[in-house]
């Protein structure tokens, strides 16, 4: 595809994500002016998606937007208050639209109507702010001001105008005089600084006092206090209040909807919207990525030089020996910095799923009570667009299918509320994401017996559960008689199994019949950096992640693998790191790494094994590279290029398991 | 076996052999080889290329290939990301139809080797990538 509209669908994700997230902050209580900001913000991104679309060649999508961005323009004139429905309907269009906008980037044809899961809501959004005959209201005029000045106001600004009087906050007036060279600095200080405390309506031109030089404003402004004014001295020409919010009739303010109640913070909070000076700035994924092979070249360079300056023994290239390993940390920390650009918490992925959950829950009649764990997690940002179709199906499979409805989990026994978790997680090599339910489980019977019908399964063939689990990622397959509004068309986990098999992970589905299921989906780790322990072991070295080092000590005595050491009291069997990659065996070792289970407590009931090493030599980040299929190896989870060669780095959990099957082997005398 | 498109002629495993175009991504220069702790039958190690590990092949493992006499001259990239040393890059030919010969006999190179092209000199064979990949993940189940 055209780079320059790859350029395009990441932006479009990203505005996808900001808008997400400036609907999450519109369900917590805000002052009125942070609303007001993030609505314009939202009004703002629809648009630009609309224009976006349209250049991209996809007219529905378009219009689907200019719709949304209509609702939004509603909220900011004031004409729709902003309520816990309002935005969960805008949360389901936005959702709509971004998983449209994925069809589309994998080549589907465009829906009818993007929005068809919310068309009822946004048509009764759209009726409620049409103005009836009569109601259209411009309190613009109460401002005490003159004439000509009130013509300088904007439609847009006299809605507001309106709207915050109706809400009762009175507006004020702030006249400054600013000084040529430095007004714009000034203003924009000003600006931002009653944007923090209120609503800022309107920037507009006023008169100079004849004894003055430089340039005057009049900035509108509504909220309840200015002091302390955010000015220099000599700036004020004068403060006042413009309108008092008391000499709106009653009558008036009772035929407008109410604005929530504002709850203004204890102290002045930050704007929602980002700094208006924090400039961001979008790469391509090819940008990055050559960067990092320009990046990998000068690395080699001064691999380069580094060997040429061993071959000398001479004390005066001890200086240039220094600088190339400053070059070394200084390379470690563009690359961190790269790989960083490619990161995205997982948290963004929930975020999708979060309202997607509430509204289906209500749709559907099934109470949940969603869980979600490792938000914090940081993945690439490709693997998990590439994964979030997958994820959103998942999650509706399990409201649809796995979940029962209140009636049905009470008479089992269960709580009311289903249980839906979604968890991510690093193990070794890869992550880990697992959905669980606590619903029905699959129907075992009823997936056989489709699985006769479909002639995936032989006569007089027996299939384990395993077996009965996986045809349910068969193309096509679904027990379902009938397609619902949500799922069960049979075009889900096959395409979900395509997904995360083409990103070189797996699938597993494990169920319990009215206990629930769990799918699991693990996927390799491309790149990381990766917090080690360097040691070295059969003169080369390598990194053990530090996340599962739970103790360094050395012994009295040199000991070989297969014996017990005491740890903190505790004795643990010791095998050598050498004996659990099939390298060349100690005779006996001095110095061991207790590993622990990742995520597993220290102490009783967890798993512990002591490596032997060689030597402990000291602890970094390094950047760790996966392996290619053909070249995986156990025990190792990847490498990372370093002057004298690779470092390879290993995989705890991988380790523990060698190193059990070689103590295994030990007392078997294998 | 498709006869048509471009080939590259190579000396590599005490053989003559002809890599499809259509299956290389690129021929380099070799680069230094990191060994890989425990050595995995029918990979050598890995090289650095683009920033990512690359896989190279043992052609020493391989049934019927013997081991290259010196340090390769070049590495064949293939798509399917796996690196061949290459003890010399002979020619490059285009379509060689109606030329193409079926072995015979019990070669233990069948696996990874296919149809042969008799050309000056000795007949170049086939190089099977799919049979080759095959062969090493064959390696991999049964270590």
């Amino acid at each position: 595809m055209d780079q320059s509209f790859d350029d395009v669908w990441a932006e479009c994700e990203d505005l996808f994500g900001q808008a997400r997230e400036t609907l999450a902050t519109l369900k917590e209580p805000q002052p009125a002016h942070v609303v007001q900001a993030s609505v314009n913000a939202l009004f703002r991104t629809t648009h630009t998606l609309k224009g976006m679309a349209g250049m991209l060649g996809y007219p529905v999508f378009s219009r689907a937007a200019h719709r949304l961005e209509d609702i939004f323009d509603l909220m900011r004139k004031g004409r729709l208050r902003s309520t816990d429905s309002l935005i969960e309907t805008l949360e389901a269009g936005v959702l709509a639209l971004e998983s449209g906008l994925e069809g589309l980037r994998r080549g589907r044809p465009e829906p009818e109507d993007y929005l068809q899961s919310v068309r009822r809501q946004i048509g009764e959004l759209e009726a409620m702010a049409r103005p009836t005959e009569g109601q259209a209201h411009d309190l613009s005029t109460l401002l005490d001001l003159p004439p000509e000045t009130l013509k300088a106001l904007s439609d847009y600004e006299r809605t507001r105008v309106t709207a915050v009087l109706l809400a009762g906050t009175p507006i004020h007036g702030l006249g400054i005089c600013l000084d040529y060279s430095t007004f714009d600095e000034r203003l924009r200080a000003i600006s931002e600084a009653l944007g923090t405390r209120g609503e800022l309506i309107s920037t507009l031109p006023w008169d100079l006092p004849p004894d003055r030089d430089g340039l005057a404003f009049l900035l509108l402004w509504a909220g309840v206090t200015l002091e302390p004014l955010p000015v220099q001295g000599g700036e004020v020409l004068e403060s006042r209040q413009l309108v008092d919010p008391g000499q709106i009739p009653v009558s008036l303010r009772a035929r407008v909807p109410e604005p929530a109640p504002e709850r203004l913070p204890e102290t002045p909070s930050a704007p929602a919207t980002p700094a208006p000076d924090a400039e961001i700035l979008r790469l391509p994924a090819q940008r990055v990525e050559a960067l990092e092979a320009r990046l990998m070249t000068v690395g080699q360079l001064r691999d380069t030089a580094s060997r040429l300056l061993r071959r000398f023994e001479e004390a005066e290239l001890d200086a240039p020996r220094a600088l190339l390993s400053e070059m070394e940390t200084g390379l470690l920390d563009v690359q961190k910095s790269l790989l960083q650009m490619r990161m995205v918490k997982v948290e963004s992925l929930f975020s999708r799923i979060e309202p997607m959950v509430k509204s289906l829950s209500r749709d559907l009649g099934k109470p949940v009570r969603l869980q979600l764990h490792g938000g914090e997690l940081e993945v690439e940002r490709s693997l998990l667009s590439r994964l979030a179709e997958s994820f959103l199906h998942l999650v509706r499979n399990a409201l649809d299918h796995g979940l029962e409805l209140p009636s049905e989990r009470l008479a089992q026994g269960k709580s009311e509320t289903g249980t839906l978790k979604l968890s991510a997680s690093q193990w070794g090599r890869n992550l880990r994401f697992d959905l669980r339910d606590d619903g029905r489980g699959f129907d075992l019977a009823r997936i056989q017996a489709r699985g006769r019908e479909l002639g995936l399964l032989e006569a007089g063939e027996r299939p384990d559960p395993e077996r009965l689990l996986r045809l349910t990622l068969e193309p096509g397959f679904s027990t379902q008689d009938e397609a619902s509004q949500i799922s069960g068309r049979g075009v889900g986990m096959d395409v979900v199994r395509a997904e995360v098999e083409a990103l070189g992970g797996e699938i597993h589905l494990s169920t319990e019949p009215r206990r629930g299921s769990l799918i699991r989906l693990t996927l390799p780790l491309s790149r990381a950096v990766v917090n080690c322990l360097k040691v070295r072991c059969e003169g080369q070295v390598f990194g053990i992640p530090l996340a599962s080092v739970l103790r360094v000590q050395s012994g009295r005595i040199p000991l070989s693998g297969g014996v017990r050491v005491e740890v903190l009291g505790r004795l643990i069997p010791l095998e050598s790191l050498q004996a659990c990659l099939g390298l060349r065996e100690p005779e006996a070792q001095r110095t061991f790494v207790v590993l622990t289970q990742q995520g597993g407590p220290a102490g009783r009931g967890s798993f512990e094994v002591a490596i032997g090493v060689d030597q402990v030599l000291d602890r970094g980040d390094v950047l760790l590279r996966s392996l290619p299929e053909l070249a995986q190896t156990p025990g190792i989870m990847g490498g990372s290029p370093q002057e004298d060669g690779v470092l390879w780095v290993v995989d705890p959990e991988a380790v523990l398991g060698l190193a059990m099957d070689s103590l295994m082997r030990r007392v078997a005398h294998v | 076996m498709s006869e048509s498109g471009s080939w590259l002629q190579v000396r590599a495993a005490g053989r003559d052999l002809l890599l499809s175009t259509r299956e290389l991504r690129e021929v380099v220069a070799p680069s230094p080889l990191a060994p890989l702790p425990g050595r995995l039958p029918g990979i050598q190690g890995v090289v650095l290329h683009q920033g990512e590990f690359l896989p190279v092949l043992a052609w020493e493992d391989l049934p019927g290939a013997r081991r290259p006499e010196g340090p390769p001259e070049a590495l064949a990239v293939l798509r399917t990301r796996l690196a061949l040393p290459l003890e010399r890059l002979v020619r490059t030919l285009d379509d060689l139809p109606g030329l193409w010969e079926e072995m015979e006999g019990d070669d233990p190179a069948r696996a990874w080797l296919g149809a042969s092209v008799q050309l000056q000199g000795p007949a170049a064979r086939h190089l099977n990538v799919e049979g080759l990949l095959e062969l090493l993940r064959r390696f991999r189940s049964e270590r």
